[in-house]
């Protein structure tokens, strides 16, 4: 497989991976859930190192995964006490968590290469480079994991698509239907730790983040069915991954950074052209009802 | 600043930070409240995230490692990515979280993108660029307090005078708008000097620290009280203790000062959510367990009393059966009045004492009031519209209103109302 396919299905993949949970999560106003993460997974790497002393890319994930699920969990027990807005429970759990990290790092690792970038942030360029051999071929780790991702999602959405769908619109009703949004809301928060630590290792946190907020809110700019906004989300997912890889290739910069920039620029056109909520169409909208509205005064006017 | 180092009993540089952070939890505090209150509580870490391509612009334009001209970058790029924020909120159905997502995650690839031009173009003077903006707060100099000590007291001034304004913008954006308050121009002015604040945190503190140092006080006294003219001292009161209680710890611990600070405000903020009179976790639980009780022990008093009267002196096991409560609850609650002197034991069989039997009658007259009220309440001529207390209607209502409708039941159940033998008739 030649270095350029991997690095687009690398990015592909994750944009599937996050594709199929950022809809819910922007739909449940926790967006930034996968910002937090991002940041949560630190004292989870660093434990990794102290306990075994090792960077090796499977222990980390499950250390990071452990805190990511922590991380979470811990935002979702303070957000159902009802005392704390989402928002703000998002804000107060994962700069503690990262503090945790921090500290840890500085206590107990700084003579080791441990530095804050190299932890989280994985690097999509070099998703090529790291094969793992099944018999004769020779796959990108990066892609294995990540199919296996996607895969686990997809199953987790379409075994769960009811329930989830019922929760995320309608929490009440499906308590009394006896769907218990706590427990769908927490299987796919841990859906999305899992997610983001894994697609960290393989391709930075920031591209992660992308992925899973601003295909989301663009097409929630663009339909009102669940299903068509998931749809929508995986093409501006995987046009940011094609396109973005084109882009960087070209201007010889950032792979990642690209990507972002293209699912920015398809967020701005969805915001500025969606037919239906796009500041274009509004603008018009108001425009035609204003020459009504003064077209009609004129009538009445005459008529009197 | 300087009589202030020299009248804390510290050395030179645990003052200064510890200066430095009770006035950046000041200026935190105030803010913040107006941030965590539209939901917009993880604008610090957006913001932290815009500043980067606002730094890589600054340093293409002028080409050299300047501290204020990358710090002026950071700041406008953070104005353009807070008031595109706000913009893309208003403007369209995409709600706070998200767009605070999109706006942080298009900055920082931009910034990204920019760097690695930097990178590509430039020679060896943009190395640590991307570092350049998380900071340490045991790097803070004398210097940066004046800034901090100009941006408090420029927080609390504007908060003050400007506060009733504010609160309507907070409140009611569109009653604000309807009476004519600016309310656009407040919101783009309030947003500068969050903006400013976090560039100033950012430099100091790093940016981490700065999206708790926001979101912690707010939280925090918000557990407390209900009213923003109290919550915004008390959010800048607890901004600057967190930040001296961290910065104070962090130098007898010899520990980096901005994690302490955040830890340290984590357990405020888990303290208050648990502790917090009225509303905490635990202090809700023990008030549900404790009517869970007195409901039980009232209503078994109330079966004994009945049993009684009905027939012989019940056993637990037959009060159980007869009331259709688990025999554990019964015996729990027949403990708890065994224990305020209520029952007098004859063998296995239960009676009532004289203090049990007064107790008993004073609530089925409760029972009694209350029924009255749901069925008479509407005839009382009450002085003010409020719902009584259920469990003390007497005392709520007043001994007159609560003698009138005792007379309004008896009247009603003498009239011989087909309907109205149940419960007001025991």
């Amino acid at each position: 497989m030649s270095d350029d396919l991997t690095i687009i299905l690398t990015a592909g993949l994750v944009a599937t991976a996050a594709g199929l949970l950022g809809p819910f999560l922007v739909l449940r106003r926790v967006a930034l859930m996968s910002d937090a993460v991002s940041h949560a997974v630190l004292p989870g790497i660093v434990a990794v190192y102290l306990l075994f002393e090792t960077r090796a890319p499977l222990p980390v994930i499950v250390g990071a995964a452990v805190f990511a699920v922590v991380c979470v969990i811990g935002i979702d027990l303070l957000r159902s006490t009802r005392l704390v807005a989402s928002d703000a429970a998002i804000a107060l759990v994962f700069p503690a968590l990262f503090a945790l990290g921090v500290l840890g790092v500085t206590e107990f690792a700084s003579g080791a290469h441990l530095d804050l970038d190299a932890t989280i942030y994985g690097e999509i360029a070099f998703a090529p480079f790291d094969v793992w051999a099944f018999g004769s071929v020779e796959v990108a780790r990066s892609i294995v994991l990540l199919g296996a991702v996607v895969l686990a999602n997809a199953t987790l959405v379409a075994l769960l698509w009811k329930e989830l769908k019922a929760t995320t619109f309608d929490p009440e009703f499906s308590r009394t239907i006896g769907i218990s949004p706590t427990l769908l809301s927490r299987l796919l928060l841990i859906a999305v730790a899992v997610t983001a630590v894994t697609a960290f290792e393989s391709v930075g946190a920031i591209l992660v983040v992308t992925m899973l907020i601003v295909p989301a809110a663009a097409a929630y700019l663009l339909c009102d069915r669940l299903l068509a906004m998931i749809a929508v989300t995986l093409g501006i997912g995987w046009l940011s991954a094609v396109l973005g890889h084109t882009v960087a290739l070209r201007a010889d910069a950032s792979i990642a950074g690209s990507m972002g920039l293209v699912a920015a620029c398809c967020f701005v056109l969805a915001l500025v052209l969606s037919p239906k909520y796009g500041l274009l169409a509004r603008a018009l909208q108001r425009r035609r009802r204003r020459r009504e509205v003064r077209a009609a005064l004129a009538e009445a006017h005459a008529a009197r | 600043m300087g009589w202030l180092i020299d009248l804390l009993p510290l050395n030179y540089s645990d003052a200064v930070v510890a200066i430095g952070a009770a006035l950046l939890g000041i200026a935190a505090g105030a803010l913040g409240v107006f941030a965590v209150l539209r939901q917009r509580s993880l604008v610090g870490d957006a913001l932290a995230h815009a500043a980067l391509p606002g730094v890589c612009v600054a340093f293409l334009a002028t080409g050299a490692k300047d501290a204020t001209t990358l710090l002026v970058g950071a700041a406008l790029a953070g104005l353009v990515g807070a008031l595109l924020m706000v913009g893309i909120e208003r403007t369209s159905r995409v709600r706070p979280d998200a767009a605070i997502g999109v706006v942080l995650s298009s900055f920082f690839s931009l910034g990204i993108v920019l760097l690695t031009h930097i990178a590509s173009t430039n020679d060896a003077n943009q190395a640590g660029l991307d570092t350049y903006l998380f900071g340490q707060a045991a790097g803070l100099l004398e210097r940066d307090l004046d800034v901090m000590a100009v941006l408090a007291v420029v927080a609390l001034a504007v908060v003050a005078l400007a506060f009733r304004p504010l609160k309507t913008t907070l409140f009611d954006p569109a009653f604000a708008g309807a009476v004519g308050l600016p309310v656009r121009l407040l919101e783009i002015f309030m947003t500068m000097l969050l903006v400013v604040a976090v560039v100033i945190g950012l430099r100091t503190v790093g940016a981490i620290l700065m999206v708790a140092m926001l979101v912690v006080p707010a939280v925090a006294a918000r557990q407390l009280c209900n009213r923003l003219s109290l919550l915004i001292p008390l959010a800048a009161l607890i901004g600057a203790a967190v930040g001296v209680a961290g910065a104070l710890i962090a130098a007898r611990a010899e520990v980096p000062t901005g994690p302490v600070i955040v830890l340290v405000g984590f357990a405020v903020v888990l303290a208050t959510v648990l502790l917090a009179p009225g509303r905490g976790v635990l202090w809700r639980g023990r008030k549900l367990a404790r009517d869970r009780r007195r409901a039980l022990v009232e209503g078994v008093l109330v079966d004994l009393e009945t049993t009684i009267h009905a027939g012989p002196p019940p056993t637990p096991r037959e009060l159980a059966l007869a009331s259709g409560r688990p025999r554990r609850q019964v015996a729990r609650a027949l403990s708890a009045l065994d224990r305020a002197g209520m029952l007098a034991r004859d063998g296995e069989r239960i009676h009532l004492t004289e203090s049990g039997a007064a107790a008993a009658h004073a609530v089925l007259e409760r029972r009694d009031l209350w029924s009255a009220w749901l069925e008479h309440g509407w005839k009382l001529r009450l002085p003010d519209a409020r719902e009584p207390d259920p469990t003390d209607l007497r005392a709520s209502l007043g001994d007159d209103c609560a003698d009138e409708l005792r007379r309004l039941a008896l009247a009603g159940d003498g009239g011989g109302a087909a309907g109205d033998a149940g419960q007001g008739a025991r």
